[in-house]
């Protein structure tokens, strides 16, 4: 069975470029546009992997990565920062919250595609 | 001019109240002796009041104390750089800047005291913000994207998206090798804007010079053939690895060697040199441009300087390509200048230590917040 990706991501054309890229891999792709969305996904879906934007409407990735990270129940789940936040102080923040990896935009889909097998060796 | 024949009622103290500065006279013991009307409002203090305290814990700026001494000690004017003499004071939960430029003063030819200036620059230190801002803002939005273009685009190259016909396949080979260069130009501004911000962390390692040299001089190879102008590297076998970290080691050249290129004519030449002097090795980038007027040599290494002369093209850029080419030289603990005569061209040195040991440095930040 294809594993789940989470995408949360709020920009459209950044959607269809990743999302093109996982599925052309095989994975399982679920896309949410802002953090409070991504939460309640992750909730019901249980995703295997979560790609996480920083900037989102109503609940920013910051905030996602402190629920899930500190919640028993979603922490196991791995998560990569996808962000155009290149500042060390936010990759920190970030690494400090919990995330996995991070990643500055622009990458291109082998960087994606080695970062995410790292986490999910088989589709 | 014979100031006693200024019209009433002009005279000295009128003069002094009427500066733009706030202004202190202090003597040997670093206390106040007077002051004028600008500094008795900014620092909320009657002149009656402030003699004979010390003019450091007047204005709760300890800096003031070593910038004194120098003076003392030297008998000359402040000498340090605009950095070192520039602090922060809030007052009235406003944040103000100030460059502090401070003068002997003589009595029968021996050293009694010090005139102290306070110069308001907020006005160029918020200008400053706003451009670092702006920089950060702007690489950021140019991520976004960038994300899509290079994702589709690699895609499309893999034929994960469909066939494509070999005109096809050029025209995004095209495409992504100027993704990668907007990608670079993106970095770049990121870097200054980090640089701006007032640190710069440099990781030193053992570095190749010849691939330093070569990174940096590649991506301007086309641009000399299409100007016309030669580009030439000298560098001698066997040179030992310098101490630096390599990616800014590569801005800094690849920055001088640009700015050769900005003022050298068709049929010039550009000479990148390394040499080795002891436990240094000095990087020259000579050209045959149109020179740097002597006047302005010493102003070249300021940030939003630009030298406009006869025979002097406009840069397009924004006047930080040597200031920022100068911070990183320092943190690697090494120095840079330039010759130059007009007509007959430039050259700028850098020096940077030959490796010996693990090391890394901060530039830190000058700054210094008082009151």
């Amino acid at each position: 069975m294809a594993k789940k990706v989470l995408l949360a991501e709020d920009e459209k054309n950044v959607i269809l470029g990743v999302r093109t890229c996982l599925d052309a891999v095989g994975y399982d792709v679920e896309v949410v546009e802002d953090g409070e969305e991504a939460l309640n996904s992750v909730k019901r879906a249980h995703p295997d992997l979560i790609l996480l934007d920083l900037l989102m409407p109503k609940v920013d990735g910051f905030e996602v990565l402190k629920v899930l990270k500190g919640n028993e129940e979603t922490s196991k789940i791995p998560i990569v920062v996808l962000t155009a936040k290149a500042e060390e102080t936010d990759r920190q923040r970030a690494m400090e919250l919990g995330a996995d990896n991070y990643m500055t935009k622009p990458f291109k889909p082998q960087e994606l595609w080695d970062v995410i097998k790292g986490y999910l060796p088989e589709l | 001019m014979d100031l006693s024949k200024l019209p009433e009622p002009v005279n000295l103290d009128t003069i002094a109240n009427n500066l733009a500065d706030a202004v202190f006279l202090v003597d040997r013991e670093m206390e106040v002796v007077w002051m004028n009307k600008i500094a008795e409002e900014f620092f909320h203090i009657s002149m009656q009041k402030a003699k004979g305290n010390k003019l450091a814990e007047l204005t709760a700026i300890t800096k003031l104390e070593d910038l004194l001494n120098e003076v003392f000690e030297q008998q000359t004017a402040l000498k340090t750089s605009y950095e070192e003499a520039s602090v922060k004071v809030k007052r009235h939960d406003q944040r103000y800047f100030f460059k502090i430029a401070i003068n002997p003063v003589f009595h029968e030819e021996k050293l009694w005291g010090a005139l102290v200036q306070f110069t308001d620059v907020t006005r160029f230190h918020e200008m400053e913000k706003i451009k670092t801002d702006f920089v950060s803002i702007v690489s950021h939005e140019f991520r976004t994207p960038l994300t899509t273009i290079i994702v589709g685009v690699e895609m499309l190259k893999e034929g994960m998206l469909g066939d494509l016909t070999p005109r096809g396949k050029e025209v995004l080979e095209a495409i992504g090798s100027d993704c990668e260069r907007l990608n670079r130009l993106i970095d770049n501004l990121m870097e200054l804007s980090r640089i701006e911000s007032g640190t710069i962390y440099v990781e030193a390692e053992p570095t190749d010079v010849n691939d330093l040299v070569q990174e940096a001089v590649r991506p301007l190879r086309i641009q000399s053939e299409q100007q016309g102008v030669e580009l030439i590297t000298d560098l001698p076998p066997e040179l030992p690895p310098v101490a630096a970290d390599f990616n800014k080691a590569v801005w800094v050249l690849a920055n001088l060697v640009g700015n050769a290129m900005r003022y050298t004519d068709k049929g010039g030449t550009i000479t990148v040199q390394v040499r080795q002097r002891g436990k240094r090795l000095f990087f020259s980038v000579q050209d045959t441009g149109s020179g740097i007027p002597k006047e302005h040599q010493d102003k070249i290494f300021r940030k939003y300087v630009q030298v406009s002369g006869p025979g002097r093209k406009g840069t397009g850029g924004v006047g930080l390509g040597l200031a920022i080419a100068k911070d990183i030289v320092m943190a690697h603990g090494g120095e840079i200048w330039v010759d130059s005569e007009v007509g007959e061209g430039t050259t700028f040195t850098f020096t940077f230590p030959v490796y010996q040991g693990n090391e890394s440095v901060t530039l830190p930040n000058a700054e210094q917040e008082g009151g």
